[in-house]
Order: structure tokens, then sequence, then C-alpha cells
């Protein structure tokens, strides 16, 4: 009976080690994969995690798009601040001037480089129609 | 009129499913009579509500925009197939599937024969009430057939045309299938605990079940992977956005359970462990169905917000979850006389995985409400992504896998043989750690992670391979769809961080005419057409393409242009090898007139998708077997 | 022990739940609700109905503005809603947005006009100064200052708990 009892105990410790453990790895890596979402105001008035990856959101300011070769400029608004975009590679489809969007990457002193380009789509509201 | 009549049908469906529920309780008896009257209550309710769906969809194919949800998903431009695909796309009409589904499990189970009838009918009953709780759910907070009469728009808004495609068309029907699948393992489970006999093996009832539940979702996910693939033209087959991850959390833990399910029909252990599982699996199955369509989670997959129906969802799930864990923490001494996990054994390693499989899902709750949280404690907006899943899935699948491999030499209910035969799993071990040296080889610049995950997948595969080989030549028997399984486990592993090392993507700047060079890849852009269809004008790019062998192919990509809503869309061109896949997808064009070109190699992708088939073709080996056995 | 595990599993699920109920119940649940306050930027557009041009000067006091299009499903089912409102007393000035004059009246024909004067922005300037992405997109202002901005469509259930509420914490009147 003793046997039988030390081994349940075993077994009890066994299963809270590994599932503490498994928590544990959980809540690091969490802590250490964060991505922070910024509107371009609060990139002015907050301070920025360093070395973080961020992504920022807002509306790609009209106008303001450049393209050269494979890379694309633009400025993201939040019409009171406004932030400069860089990014090498294909927007998405729904990226338009004056349409929603995010970025996410690494901001340095110009501004944005970003990895990779969202835009927002949702069903039930409607982009206006591009006239003929 | 017909919309009406739809609408009335669905709310006496609703009527008769709380009629059937009610018997259950005032009937309480396993007489035949009561049984029959339960089963033909059950019957009608869930005959009323099909036709009022397939009146829906009649509603829908003939563009009757006078109901409101139809004009704003369809447009009568639309092939029909979409028009009927269009139900789906967006919330209420989902919803409406979703229950129609869950309705069928619950029809589909009550024409079966049980020899258990008072457990039977208690299932039937728990079902009847789950069904009861959406159906009113869709009739209050998103009903589908509101009209907007007397003036219906001439034509509808048009179906989001990023869903326009076969692929959206049959992947959402099969999650469904797989998610409320679970309701019959979860009933049947509740109902052996008021039914207070423990001598009756539910597990066994129940896992064909279970099983088909199970591969319904993989396959389901399976699909959701590749429509993204192909559609949203970033080249990834998982992105693990949020609504991924809902689908992915019940999917872990249905295998987790439908594992226990074998060890507890076979070995009498785990038996308390395993009815809970029942019930996280379909709790994390509803949970899903609450974060995508509460409006919680930004995500392009997500359902348009509606805060009440959220509020709906929480309590209806809240009320479900909380009273089957009372009934299960009331019931559970029933279970208590099982017997003891013998170490070494098949069960015992099934146990330890259970935790594995545990850890995934907490990693993955938490990876979707840990930036809810977050932004509630400190107002600042956080997601978290690939780098953090891939940090958990990447080490605990290693380790789950070295566990697997381990526990093919083990037997139920007793330790490993007494002269342990190790040379199987040592000729194992030698090919992968060859195989993992010459790729490190190869390439050096490969991390950790990624080659042990390379080690641990040819370990499953080839471990298999040569316990196969050996039973056929010993005419031994081989638990064959365990085998294809988890040889689809090893594929799975192998071809994803096989796909990490290899592939590669690379953007050009192209006028027609232009040629440019790429990893033994050559481009040629050809030319540009424009293309009128039925809702839809598009740009078709013709790209010649040669592989490094000298084989030359075409390939279009498109950009289009739809009507309805003058939205723009990517089409890619996919070349498939048994190899890797070519891919390209066209850009805009720039103001001097060439066009953006994204060309990416996919290595191996197409046996990631296989080795989910692999899977779910054992999970059809079983079905088949014991609905063999049971006739 | 038992005891302790039988509390165990409560314990998970009523953190989850209790988390969602706190999440759910939040004032600003409503993603498509902005409360960002601005002015409303300077403009000349023309009314709807005369080719007379119309800005900031012919709009005063406290009203409601709604970004629609004839082009827009939603704004068609929203319309019934607006209709109650302005039988209601409720001002609402309509921002025609990126549309064809004589789509919009006949539209307006068609369905009823519930607005009190209807700026005709066939380029979308001051919608998109305004921060106007699609329609529609409804506008609670008071003196010239934008107090509330919502995007898609507004309904009984949002009009109380996004416009209402913030009538109320601003003591205004429509």
């Amino acid at each position: 009976m003793k046997q039988h009892r030390k081994k349940r105990l075993l077994n009890i410790l066994l299963i809270s080690s590994l599932s503490g453990a498994g928590v544990l790895m959980v809540l690091y890596a969490l802590n250490t994969n964060l991505d922070y979402f910024f509107t371009p105001s609060e990139i002015i008035s907050k301070e920025l995690p360093k070395n973080k990856r961020v992504k920022v959101g807002g509306m790609v300011l009209e106008g303001s798009v450049e393209r050269d070769s494979s890379n694309i400029k633009f400025v993201i608004t939040d019409y009171q601040e406004s932030i400069s975009v860089q990014y090498a590679g294909i927007v998405p489809d729904l990226f338009k001037e004056g349409s929603g969007v995010v970025a996410l990457g690494y901001i340095d002193k110009n501004g944005l480089k970003a990895e990779k380009i969202l835009a927002k789509h949702d069903e039930n509201y409607m982009p206006p129609a591009l006239k003929d | 009129m017909l919309v009406e009549i739809s609408h009335y049908l669905s709310i006496l469906s609703t009527a008769v499913f709380l009629l059937t529920f009610t018997l259950v309780i005032i009937l309480d008896s396993a007489s035949r009579h009561s049984e029959i009257l339960i089963r033909r209550s059950y019957s009608h309710g869930f005959v009323l509500f099909l036709i009022s769906f397939l009146i829906y969809v009649y509603l829908a194919i003939t563009d009757n925009f006078s109901v409101i949800y139809i004009s704003q998903h369809s447009n009568s431009l639309l092939p029909t197939f979409y028009k009927v695909a269009s139900i789906w796309s967006a919330h209420e009409g989902s919803m409406f599937l979703w229950i129609l589904f869950l309705s069928l499990w619950g029809f589909a189970f009550n024409l079966s024969k049980d020899s258990e009838t008072r457990i039977k009918n208690i299932s039937i009953g728990i079902i009847s009430l789950i069904i009861v709780g959406f159906q009113l759910f869709l009739l209050i907070t998103s009903n589908p057939f509101e009209t907007n009469l007397p003036y219906p728009p001439l034509n509808g808004a048009d179906i989001n045309p990023v869903l326009q495609d076969p692929g959206l068309v049959i992947h959402p029907p099969f999650l469904y299938l797989g998610y409320v699948g679970f309701v019959i393992p979860f009933s049947y489970g509740l109902a052996f605990l008021i039914n207070s006999n423990e001598s009756v093996n539910w597990e066994k009832k129940t896992k064909s079940w279970s099983v088909f539940a199970w591969v319904c979702l993989t396959i389901g996910i399976c699909l959701g992977s590749w429509w993204a693939y192909y559609e949203l033209g970033w080249g990834g087959y998982w992105f693990w956005d949020p609504v991924e991850n809902v689908a992915l959390m019940p999917w872990l833990a249905a295998t987790a359970f439908v594992h226990s399910l074998s060890v507890a029909s076979k070995s009498n252990t785990l038996r308390i462990w395993t009815l809970l599982l029942s019930i996280i699996v379909f709790s994390l199955s509803l949970f899903g169905a609450f974060i995508v369509r509460s409006g919680i989670i930004d995500s392009i997959h997500s359902f348009a917000n509606d805060p009440q129906r959220g509020m709906y969802l929480l309590a209806f799930i809240g009320a479900i979850l909380f009273l089957s864990l009372s009934l299960f923490s009331a019931k559970i001494n029933l279970l208590t006389a099982q017997n003891e996990l013998k170490s070494q054994s098949k069960e015992s390693f099934i146990s330890l995985n259970n935790i594995f499989f545990g850890v995934l899902i907490f990693s993955t709750m938490m990876g979707i409400t840990y930036p809810l949280i977050y932004e509630l404690a400190y107002n600042q907006k956080i997601s978290v992504g690939a780098p953090f899943y891939n940090a958990i899935y990447a080490p605990i699948t290693i380790l789950a896998s070295i566990i697997l491999v381990i526990s093919i030499e083990s037997r139920w209910g007793r330790g490993f043989k007494e002269a342990k035969k190790y040379n199987q799993l040592y000729v194992s071990i030698l090919i992968s750690g060859l195989a993992t040296l010459a790729l490190r080889y190869f390439k050096s610049d490969i991390s950790l992670i990624i080659l042990a995950s390379f080690f641990v997948g040819i370990l499953i595969i080839s471990r298999y391979l040569i316990l196969i080989s050996i039973n056929l030549r010993t005419n031994k028997y081989t638990n064959i769809q365990s085998a294809i399984a988890h040889m689809g486990l090893g594929l799975l592993i192998l071809s994803i961080s096989a796909n990490s090392i290899f592939s590669s993507e690379r953007v050009f700047n192209m006028k027609p005419n232009e040629t440019k060079d790429y990893m033994g890849v050559s481009l040629t852009f050809d030319e540009l057409q424009l293309i009128n269809n039925s809702n839809h004008d598009s740009i078709r790019a013709a790209f010649k393409v040669t592989d490094i062998n000298g084989r030359i192919s075409m390939l279009y990509p498109e950009k289009r242009k739809y009507f309805a809503r003058g939205q723009i869309t990517s089409e890619t061109a996919i070349k498939i090898t048994p190899k890797r896949d070519i891919y390209i997808t066209l850009g805009d064009q720039l103001e001097n007139g060439s066009w953006v070109v994204n060309l990416q190699l996919n290595y191996f992708i197409r046996y990631i998708w296989f080795s989910a088939i692999l899977m779910a073709i054992s999970g059809l080996i079983i079905v088949g077997k014991s609905s063999r056995a049971r006739s | 022990m038992k005891h302790l595990l039988r509390l165990l599993i409560f314990i998970i699920p009523i953190c989850i739940f209790s988390f969602f109920y706190a999440y759910l119940s939040k004032d600003n649940f409503y993603p498509g609700a902005d409360y960002n306050n601005f002015n409303i930027p300077s403009f000349e557009l023309n009314n709807l109905y005369e080719e007379k041009p119309l800005t900031n000067n012919d709009l005063e006091g406290n009203y409601i503005i709604n970004v629609w299009a004839s082009w827009c499903i939603t704004c068609r089912i929203e319309h019934r809603f607006l209709s109650n409102l302005s039988n209601k007393g409720i001002r609402l000035i309509g921002l025609n947005y990126k549309d064809d004059r004589s789509d919009a009246t006949e539209w307006l024909e068609k369905y009823g006009n519930p607005y009190e004067l209807i700026i005709h922005d066939f380029q979308g300037s001051l919608a998109l100064d305004m921060g106007v992405t699609g329609a529609p997109e409804t506008f609670l202002i008071s003196n010239g200052e934008v107090l509330v901005h919502y995007r898609g469509e507004v309904n009984e259930m949002i009009w109380e708990d996004v416009f209402i509420s913030m009538i109320r914490e601003k003591g205004i009147e429509l």
C-alpha cells in the first residue's frame, strides 16, 4: 500500500512539474515576443520600447505614396501626427491612399522600416466604388 | 413570402427541439415507447430546420434581395455556386449553417442504434437543448431572415472577392462540421454521468463519432491553410491568425481526446481525464465560435462586431460549461475505481503526451487572450505573432515526437517486452542522424531547433517504415491507422522544417519582354492581357518560367477588379512540382510602366497538406473499421 | 486533496469567462467608435440640391453628420433607422460621398430624405479631411467640434450606447 501511495505522489509531482514548466515557458515566450501597437500620435507622445517590433496603424496619407524600383514609401497618419514608412515588397490589394493600413516593423530615425503591410477589410463596411 | 415561411419554420423547429428536451425530462425511462417518441420528435425538429435552410438557399440562388442578408452578401452577377456560398460568407448565414450541422450530427446520432436507451435519450435531450440555445441566438441577435421591404435594392452588394473562391466554398462547412461534431461525445459523456452506471463503455461507443468529427476538423483546417496560401498571396500556409488558432485549439484537444478514448476504452485507466477532455474539446469548439463572432478580435477573418452577440454567446457557453463541469465534479466518484497506470505502458506515454497537448493549447489560448488582458490592464495594444508560437510549438512538438517514437515499442497495460529490442529504434536514429548531418553539410546556416525538427520528422517516418516492413515480413499485425496518422505527423514536421530551410522569395520590377533569373529559375514577362468576366475584369500577365532542369511552363498571375464593390484582388499563379512551388504574384504598376512582380520558391509545401490528408485517411480507416465491427 | 482538484477545474474557466465579461462590458468596446475630438475642417462644397456652395458657417449648433452614398447597400439598411431619428427631431446633415448627383437625388426620392441639409462631396475631400474611409460613417458634432466618429452602420443599439451616452455625458441637446 505504501508503495502504491509513493508512486501516486511521484506521478502527481511529475505531472505538476511538467505542466508548471510548460506554463513558465509560455509566459517567458510571451514576454519576449510581443509586438506593440501604436498610432502615429502615440509614437510621438509615448516612450517606445527599444529594439522591439511595433505595429503602426492609421490611414495612408493621400498623395504620399512613392514607389521606386521595388521599394514603396508612404506616410501613415491619424490626422494628428504622421510617420513615414518604407517597405520592400508587394503591398496588399486593399492598400490604397486614404484607406486603413497596419505596418509591422522597426522604428529608426527615418521612420518605420516595415517588414509586413496589412490592409484592413471588413465584410459589412464598404470602401467606395471606383468610378469608371 | 418564402422568406417568412423559412423564418417561421426555423421558429417552429426551435419549439420542436424544446419539446424534445422536455420529453426527455418527462419520460426519463429506458422504455422502447419513450425512445421512439423522443427520436421522432428530434427528427421532426431537424427536418423543419433543414427545409428552412433549403428555402434560404433557394432565396439566395434566385437573387431575392428583399432579404437584407442576401442583399448584403450576394449579387445577381455571381455564378450560382457562389450565390450558395455567400450564405456562409458572413455572420448570420454562417451561424445558420453552423446550427444546421449541429442538428445534423444529432440527427445521425438519433438514427443510430444503441443498446443503452436511457443514455441515448438523455444525450438527445442535451443536444436538443444546445440546439435551442443557438437557434435562439440566431433568431434574437443575428436574424438572417430580416427583410428590407418595401424597397428592396435592385442588386446586392456582392460577396467579398477575396472570398469568391472554391476553397472558401468548402472550407468553412468542413470546419463547422468538425467543430460541432464533438457535441456527440460531449453529450454522451454527460449522459453517461447522469445515468450513473460506470460499467458502460461510453468511450468505445463514441469513438467513431469523435474520430469522424476530428477528421472533418483536420480537413477543414487543411483546406483553410491551402486557401490562404493561394488566395492571400503571401505564400505562407499558416499565419497564427486568432481565427486559425481557435480552430487549432479544439483540434489539439480533440487529438488528445481521441488518443485518451483508446486508452480508456482498452485499459480502464484515464477515464476521468477522458471525460473531462470531452467537455474541454466541445467548450473549445464553442469558444472558437465566441471569439470569431463577438468582434473581440480584429482579424481578417472575423465577422462584424456586435457586443450583444458576444454577451449572449458568452452567457450561453458559460452556462453549458459550468453545468457540465458541475455534473462532472458531482458524479466523478463513479469512476474512481479504475486501474492503476502502469509505468512504461502505452497509456503512460499517451498520458505524458497529453500534458504536452495541454501546454500547446494553453499557449495558444494565451496568445489569443494575452493581448486583450494587456490592453485592459495597460491601455496599450499589443499583438502576439509567429515568433511566440514558434518558440513554444517547435520544442514541445519535438519532445512529444520523441516520446511517440519511444512508445512505439510499448504495449497496452504492461511495460516493455522483457528482452528489449532496440535495434529498430537504433537504425531509425542512425538514418535520421545521417540525413540531418548531410543537410547540415550542404546548408550550414540552419538553426538548431529546425535541425532538431528535421531530425524527429525523419525519425518518426523511418521508425514506422521499418516497423511496417518487418511486420509484413514476419506476418505480424500492424496497427495501420496509427502508423499512417503518425507518419503524417512525421511528414508534417519534416515538410514544415524543410519548407522553412529552403524557401525564398524575391521582388522584381519587370516590363513586358524582360527576363530575370533567380535561384535557377528564369522568368520572362511575355505579355499583358485584359479579360472580361461575368462579374469582374482582369489584367492577366503571362510569364514564361524556365525551371532549373530546362522545363518550360507558362504562369498567369492576375489582378482583378470586381464590378459590384470596385474591389481589387490579386490571383496568384503557381507552378507545382514535386519539390517546390514556383509562386508568382502580380503587384502594382509603377510610373515608368514596369510591374512589381513577386517570385517565391516554396519548397515541400504540398507535403504539409498531404500529411493532413494522411491523418484524415487514418481517421476514416478507424471509423470504417469500427462501423464494420458493429455490424 | 480531491476537493481541491474539483475546485481547480472551475478556476480556469471562471477566470477566462470573467475576463471576457469584463472585456465585453467595457464602455468603449465598439471598435467602430472613435472618440478623438477635432474641429470640422474648413470646406466649401456644393449643396446636393442647388448649385450653392456650403461652408462651415452653414452648420451651427449640435447635429449629426452622416456619410452616405447611393452605391452603398449598408447605407440603404441604415436609412430606415436614420428616418426614425429624423422623425424624432434629431438634426441630420448628410455628407454625400463620391456619388453622382443624379444617383443620389434619385435614391432620396425613392427612399425618402431624412437630412436637413446635404453636402455633395463628389471628390471626397471633406470626407478625407475628417478621416472617412468608406460609407456609412456617422459623426456627432457640437458647435463645430467632432465628439464621436463612428465607422459602419448605426442602429438602435449603437445609437444608444455610443451616441446617446456621449450626448448625456456632455449634457448637450440635439
